[in-house]
């Protein structure tokens, strides 16, 4: 997409690359994205104060919010469609909770849509024409659907196995269809077909498609699927069947609301079930919306919304940085109590990740795709394999690596003592008394190799000049845990040998939490600078740089000074002073960068996608 | 019991008492989930005669999840790895259904026998050999029937598959006056038929192969 896009500060909302359908684009917003369109208006998002240039506006959403956000749109289309609310859901997910496609489609062929969706088999006549309004939904569609099975022999959900003569009616929006719940009978000889069980009076159950299996297969069978596959599409056990089974099927078969509850030993391991299927609707829908993404750190629910990130095309203006509001790994922090949280929260990280790419973590100032770059070349090998590739040959006897760091060009193999010439890398013998003039020597070619050896070798110690800062950087965020804990036992030493109460010596905490922030920035504006192209902008970056880095360093030592009674109120003052000082520049670097992506001011030395080529390459 | 281990053993049971598919599972060791089946090659094809094994896992959530199957006899076949067996059939994989019995899924491996698909091949060597030359192909593939899976072989010659005077040329689907073409230049045996093989060196490809090309991919 880099050769047809033009970068303009004013035209990226009206870019997009996403794929557009006629005549449903929504032109009042101003942006081409149908997607964004569609879950534009479902929620807001609420600025939070002063928004800073280096910052985006975000919303952190808990999984109940991003599930009242799917429930609304079921509704919606339950409302169109005179639908019941399984059999909408079942279509939005079909159509990856694109409504507007989804209605489009409907109205033009709703048998086919059905069929597509697995909620009716292909053979079952077509629904009378969907009904626009949700009154009297109930009737309409039990109507709509004129049986593929009988009823007689159906109850309710609600009803349970024993009371079979009193289907209840359901209270729902539109009438769900009654699942398929029975008892085998003994004349019928019912033997199930997946596990073989001829037992009297199995429990079964079936699709529409009336493909009946007893109901424990079912709830292996559904278990296995989401457990085992992470599926949320959880179709017939019968080959080749279609159909989808229905969330209220799922609920039934792993937690049946007949039965004593807690009978069944597996009842508890079937509510985990129950939540696992529920979160993996949730992540297909997030993963359906690109202004929702989900949060990557391990075992955490919780969704942020960030529609301004939500088009590729503006992640060359901003670095969406967002927190989705939890701390710590795993569910069981995130659930203690504020004051106990405070105590871990040392520990216990923000979730703090990219909205715009997968790095899980902060890399503002740089842009998301710079920085993607930034950390291929870290990872390939690639730098050091050149740096071989233009130092070094191998023995042509025993091929050992060898580099040539002086001396003539007769050359003798370390290793296997065999000797040769540097230049032809035949064998030395064969030389002769043409010593020193090997004639095979090309003096063209030798100036030549010489000089790519050398423009190589350049190249690399520029690379190294930033990767080395870059992860001088990295490697002290790691130790940033070692550093909290040894503040810690300052902050107590301090309170100790001193008169100040825990709340006076927080500052100590807060210059780490600041210290480890800006070795993030710092560590992103050396994957920056390496990438930007020279000229009076990068010299003015480089100097806001070298500022926040030395006020870094500054107060990194003075963190690291020991404590004695006498100094504590010097050290304090000094730490806050510094502290703040600190912030201030960590701001200046960040806002600046973040203007400069705004104005377009920034100039790459290697081409960039969605920007211009570069005028020069080093 | 165990749903699954009363499953397996019926479909062992039922795979007994039926006498007419040819279809059979036996007990490798003690476990009852790691089985071996065997069919015969289907009629009309080059794998008639031979008597094909399988080599069947049976999962800890089987019948929930697909069986796990491969070929222990080695089989020449664009759906079926030349050298570990492994196959390639939707069934085993996501068009698995837990109606699926190990007993209909020996038939389906037998019904791929007779109608490959080389547009998804597990193989792609046997699946361009395939594409290119369909009864060169089908002779390569009666000789492996013939030499790993007892078939009876070409009527006239090689009467015993005795693995002892294999011809590693046939078994390349390759043509013997080729390999001792490019023999001749001073080049072992064995790696101009790996090379031959690995350019599909065979039918109407062959005018498209330059002499160069053969002695670079023998050089690499």
């Amino acid at each position: 997409m880099s050769s047809d896009y033009e970068f303009s500060d004013d035209d990226y909302d009206a870019y997009d690359d996403e794929e557009m359908i006629d005549g449903t684009q929504d032109e009042e917003e101003g942006s081409g994205d149908e997607m964004m369109d569609n879950f534009g208006d479902d929620f807001k998002v609420v600025p939070k104060g002063k928004q800073k240039s280096y910052e985006v506006e975000y919303e952190s959403l808990s999984q109940q919010d991003v599930e009242n956000m799917m429930q609304k749109d079921v509704e919606h289309i339950c409302g169109i469609f005179g639908v019941d609310e399984d059999t909408a859901s079942l279509l939005l997910r079909h159509m990856k909770w694109n409504k507007e496609r989804l209605i489009e489609k409907y109205m033009d062929n709703p048998t086919a849509m059905l069929v597509a969706a697995g909620v009716n088999l292909p053979e079952a006549p077509p629904p009378p024409p969907p009904a626009r309004t949700h009154s009297n939904a109930a009737t309409q569609s039990s109507a709509r659907r004129p049986t593929t099975r009988g009823t007689s022999k159906l109850l309710g959900l609600a009803s349970g196995p024993k009371s079979a003569k009193s289907p209840t009616s359901p209270t729902s929006y539109a009438s769900p269809k009654p699942l398929h719940r029975q008892l085998s009978k003994k004349d019928e000889g019912f033997v199930c077909q997946i596990c073989f069980n001829d037992a009297p009076n199995l429990q079964t159950l079936s699709l529409d498609c009336e493909h009946t299996y007893c109901t424990d297969c079912w709830t292996d069978y559904v278990a296995s699927k989401i457990r085992d596959e992470s599926e949320h599409c959880i179709r017939c056990m019968a080959e080749g069947c279609a159909l989808v089974a229905p969330d209220r099927f799922i609920k039934d078969v792993l937690l049946p609301e007949s039965g004593n509850p807690g009978a069944d030993p597996r009842r508890e391991q079937n509510a985990k079930t129950w939540a696992r299927f529920q979160e993996l609707l949730v992540r297909h829908f997030v993963g359906c919306n690109p202004s929702l993404k989900f949060c990557p750190y391990p075992s955490c629910t919780n969704t942020v919304s960030c529609p301004s990130a939500a088009s590729k095309s503006t992640l060359t203006t901003i670095v969406p940085t967002v927190s989705c509001g939890a701390r710590g790994i795993g569910n069981e922090i995130q659930q203690l109590s504020q004051s106990q949280q405070n105590g871990l929260s040392l520990q216990g990280k923000e979730h703090i990740f990219c909205f715009g790419c997968p790095i899980e973590s902060d890399h503002r100032p740089v842009i998301c795709n710079v920085a993607k770059m930034w950390l291929k070349k870290c990872r390939d090998d690639s730098e050091t394999a050149n740096w071989i590739k233009s130092n070094t040959k191998e023995c042509p006897a025993c091929q050992s690596t060898i580099e040539k760091n002086g001396g003539c060009n007769h050359m003798t193999c370390k290793k296997c003592k065999h000797e040769f010439c540097w230049v032809c890398m035949g064998p030395w013998s064969e030389h002769g008394t043409s010593w020193y003039s090997c004639n095979r020597y090309d003096e063209k070619a030798g100036i030549e190799a010489r000089d790519a050896q050398s423009k190589s070798r350049a190249s690399l110690e520029r690379y190294l000049h930033y990767y080395n800062r870059w992860a001088n950087h990295e490697q002290s965020a790691k130790l940033s845990v070692d550093l909290y804990a040894k503040t810690e036992k300052k902050m107590e030493e301090m309170q100790i040998t001193s008169t100040l109460t825990w709340i006076e010596v927080q500052f100590m905490k807060k210059a780490v939490e600041e210290v480890e922030k800006c070795r993030m920035t710092l560590k992103w504006t050396y994957a920056m600078a390496y990438y930007l192209a020279r000229g009076n902008e990068k010299e003015l970056f480089e100097d806001n740089q070298r500022d926040l880095e030395k006020a870094v360093e500054d107060l990194s030592e003075l963190l690291e000074s020991p404590i004695e009674p006498e100094n504590i109120p010097t050290l304090r003052q000094g730490v806050t002073n510094k502290t703040v000082y600190v912030q201030k520049r960590n701001e200046i670097v960040l806002e600046d960068t973040a203007n400069g992506f705004l104005d377009g001011r920034w100039r790459w030395n290697v081409p960039v996608e969605g920007f211009d080529d570069p005028e020069e390459l080093l | 019991m165990d749903a699954r281990l009363r499953r397996v053993n019926k479909e062992i049971a039922d795979c007994k008492n039926d006498k007419t598919s040819q279809i059979k599972i036996e007990l490798i060791d003690e476990s009852p989930f790691h089985l071996k089946g065997s069919f015969p090659g289907p009629e009309g094809t080059p794998y008639e005669g031979g008597n094909f094994e399988v080599d069947i896992v049976i999962p800890e959530s089987y019948p929930f999840q697909p069986v796990k199957m491969k070929f222990i006899t080695k089989v020449y076949h664009p759906n079926v790895s030349s050298a570990s067996g492994a196959i390639c059939l939707d069934i085993l994989k996501d068009a698995w259904s837990p109606v699926l019995t190990l007993k209909s899924t020996l038939i389906s491996l037998q019904s791929l026998l007779c109608s490959p698909e080389p547009n998804d091949p597990q193989d792609a060597e046997v699946a361009k050999h395939y594409m290119t030359s369909k009864s060169s192909f089908d002779d390569t593939a009666t000789y492996w029937t013939q030499i790993y899976a007892g078939g009876p072989g070409p009527k006239d010659k090689r009467n015993k598959g005795s693995g002892v005077d294999r011809d590693e040329v046939a078994i390349a689907g390759l043509d013997k006056a080729h390999v001792d073409r490019f023999e001749q230049l001073g080049f072992q045996r064995s790696k101009v038929i790996d090379a031959l093989r690995r350019l599909n060196y065979r039918g109407p490809n062959i005018a498209q192969i330059s002499d160069d090309r053969v002695v670079e991919e023998l050089l690499k």
